[in-house]
């Protein structure tokens, strides 16, 4: 029989929380440092009081949960599904209070949105929002790419234990190196060293297009943000449109395809081993479906004779197709455009490379591109066993860093994982169909939100109903955390609900 | 004190996987964009054939 938790398991989920809850004090400050530079005092109060209310909430929990019980599965589990609930529940507070959205509810999308990098908004008036604001959108995104729970575990590992099952909890169970803490760092450092080397060439980009150098570089160090961290929030309503710029869509596509990229394979490549650019099944398996979309997406947008010129065409269904599929959700078409025009069947493959997602241990979403190889080889495999003789031993085996043989557990996994995100995908459908809205809306709207994608169909605005906003709340969290720890957190939540808590 | 003359070669050859890495990524997924270039080119090359 599963225990239900105790008190004490309670107290050290608790705990945690609130020694966590203390980082999300510290991010709320750094906005203030933006809104300085720009002289908006009005602001600073916001972030200021949202910061202390954090702080004076943790250390109130720290206080009376103190406990010295370590860090189990079950508590990791459950900790990084709530971690997130309870960061999205603090980090709303100055979207909320400076009135950047209409309700506490929208400001929680958006917090939930930029954490689990999605980048569907519902903040009325994106071209107008203070800067200090705008940036703290983006600063959420990067933030949530590199994994709150990374961010932790750089500033604040208990101990070596607690640091290696909150990292798994999170669904980063590929280990780097041998030590978490080590490991959360060099995560850091090339998540910071592509943020960097992003925002110089946007910067270049926005100069070369004639924005002076100040917006320049406020826009090339947000874009980079939320590109590498595959968010989608963007400082301007249009999106990556905003500069009509082929060259600011190229840097964008370069630095959303690197965010979308695995860690160990970035540790592996910056380290020497160049060679796993063309050995890695994940990497290859996204070179070939990535390619296969736009040809699709490309041919059916052609076919319907919306666009005609071969370099509209690339930019449009490319970077479409790429920012789908790397789970970003920056756009070069409105999402009504999209809605009214765009082809059934292209928002039906979007729904599909949404869906299938990005690389695992990567910032992004989605059933991830090495779990896609496993099926993919997994069905070879079983073709190979059944015209085989009876003797034979067939095996098969994928590359990721080193050569791994595929076992039947690793297969089992893997179609597991795509089927949650079917069923989630059939779920949020048909919710989102409840309300109203068609069916390739719909399937777009919600495998946008499973897959922490951010490309809309035009559903998510403030005037959607709380009900479907709550929905897509749960769909990120679900998605962001591939079902598996939502799932232990709901499994405890229901038996402790049913056999009441102990002691 | 403590610091010493910076040498760019050194620097370089301190570091030249890792720069040599940012690049290959960069080449990758350069690639990856002359390919689908190359698709929408193809795409419309062959629908305007007579």
């Amino acid at each position: 029989m599963i225990p239900a938790l105790e008190r004490e398991d309670l107290k050290v989920i608790g705990f945690n929380l609130c020694k966590f809850g203390n980082i999300v004090g510290f991010l709320l400050l750094v906005p203030i440092i933006v809104a300085v530079i720009y002289k908006e005092f009005d602001i600073i109060p916001h972030f200021l009081i949202a910061s202390s209310i954090t702080f004076i909430l943790c250390n109130v929990g720290i206080h009376f949960l103190q406990t010295k019980k370590e860090m189990e599965l079950k508590h990791a589990l459950c900790f990084a599904a709530l971690v997130w609930i309870f960061s999205m529940l603090l980090a709303a507070l100055p979207l909320w209070s400076t009135g950047s959205v209409n309700s506490y509810l929208d400001a929680n999308f958006d917090a939930m949105s930029g954490f689990t990098t999605t980048g569907l908004t519902l903040v009325p008036d994106i071209d107008h929002l203070p800067y200090s604001v705008n940036f703290y959108r983006h600063f959420l995104q990067f933030v949530g790419g590199i994994g709150i729970i990374v961010v932790s575990l750089t500033i604040l590992a208990r101990s070596e234990i607690s640091s290696v099952l909150a990292f798994r909890g999170e669904a980063r169970d590929m280990g780097i190196r041998p030590n978490v803490v080590r490991t959360s760092r060099v995560i850091l450092g090339i998540a910071i060293t592509f943020m960097v080397v992003g925002a110089v060439l946007f910067t270049i980009a926005g100069i070369k297009e004639g924005a002076d150098v100040g917006t320049s570089i406020f826009d090339g160090l947000n874009y980079s943000m939320s590109a590498y961290g595959t968010g989608g929030f963007t400082p301007h309503s249009q999106s990556v449109l905003f500069y009509h710029s082929a060259l600011y869509e190229i840097i964008a596509v370069i630095i959303i395809l690197i965010g979308a990229f695995n860690f160990s394979f970035h540790f592996a490549v910056l380290g020497g081993r160049r060679r796993e650019i063309f050995k890695n099944t994940e990497i290859r398996t996204i070179f070939i479906t990535l390619i296969i979309s736009t040809l699709i997406i490309a041919g059916l947008l052609l076919l319907s004779g919306i666009y005609s010129s071969p370099d509209v065409l690339f930019r449009k269904a490319f970077f479409q197709a790429a920012s789908a599929h790397t789970a970003t959700g920056f756009g070069t078409v409105y999402p009504a455009q999209i809605s009214a025009v765009w082809p059934g069947a292209v928002l039906f493959m979007m729904s599909l490379i949404m869906i299938l997602g990005t690389c695992a241990n990567s910032t992004g979403g989605g059933i991830k591109a090495i779990r896609v190889a496993v099926i993919g080889k997994s069905f070879i495999k079983e073709i190979k066993k059944a015209l085989s003789p009876n003797s034979a031993v067939v095996t098969a085996k994928f590359h990721h860093i080193d050569d791994v043989p595929l076992t039947d557990t690793i297969a089992r996994g893997a179609m597991l994982i795509a089927l949650g995100y079917v069923l989630l995908l059939i779920a949020g459908t048909t919710i989102t169909m409840l309300h109203g809205y068609s069916m390739p809306d719909s399937m777009y709207e919600t495998a946008s939100a499973v897959g922490n994608v951010g490309l809309s169909s035009g559903i998510t605005t403030p005037a959607m109903h709380g009900l479907l906003k709550a929905t897509y709340i749960f769909l990120l969290l679900a998605g962001r955390l591939e079902i598996t720890a939502v799932l232990v957190l709901m499994g405890f939540a229901i038996l402790g609900l049913r056999r009441g808590i102990k002691k | 004190m403590g610091l010493r003359k910076f040498s760019l070669i050194n620097f370089l050859k301190k570091n030249f996987n890792f720069i040599a890495g940012i690049f290959s990524e960069i080449g990758l997924t350069l690639l990856i964009i002359a390919v689908a270039m190359l698709i929408c080119l193809l795409l419309v090359f062959i629908k305007s054939a007579p």
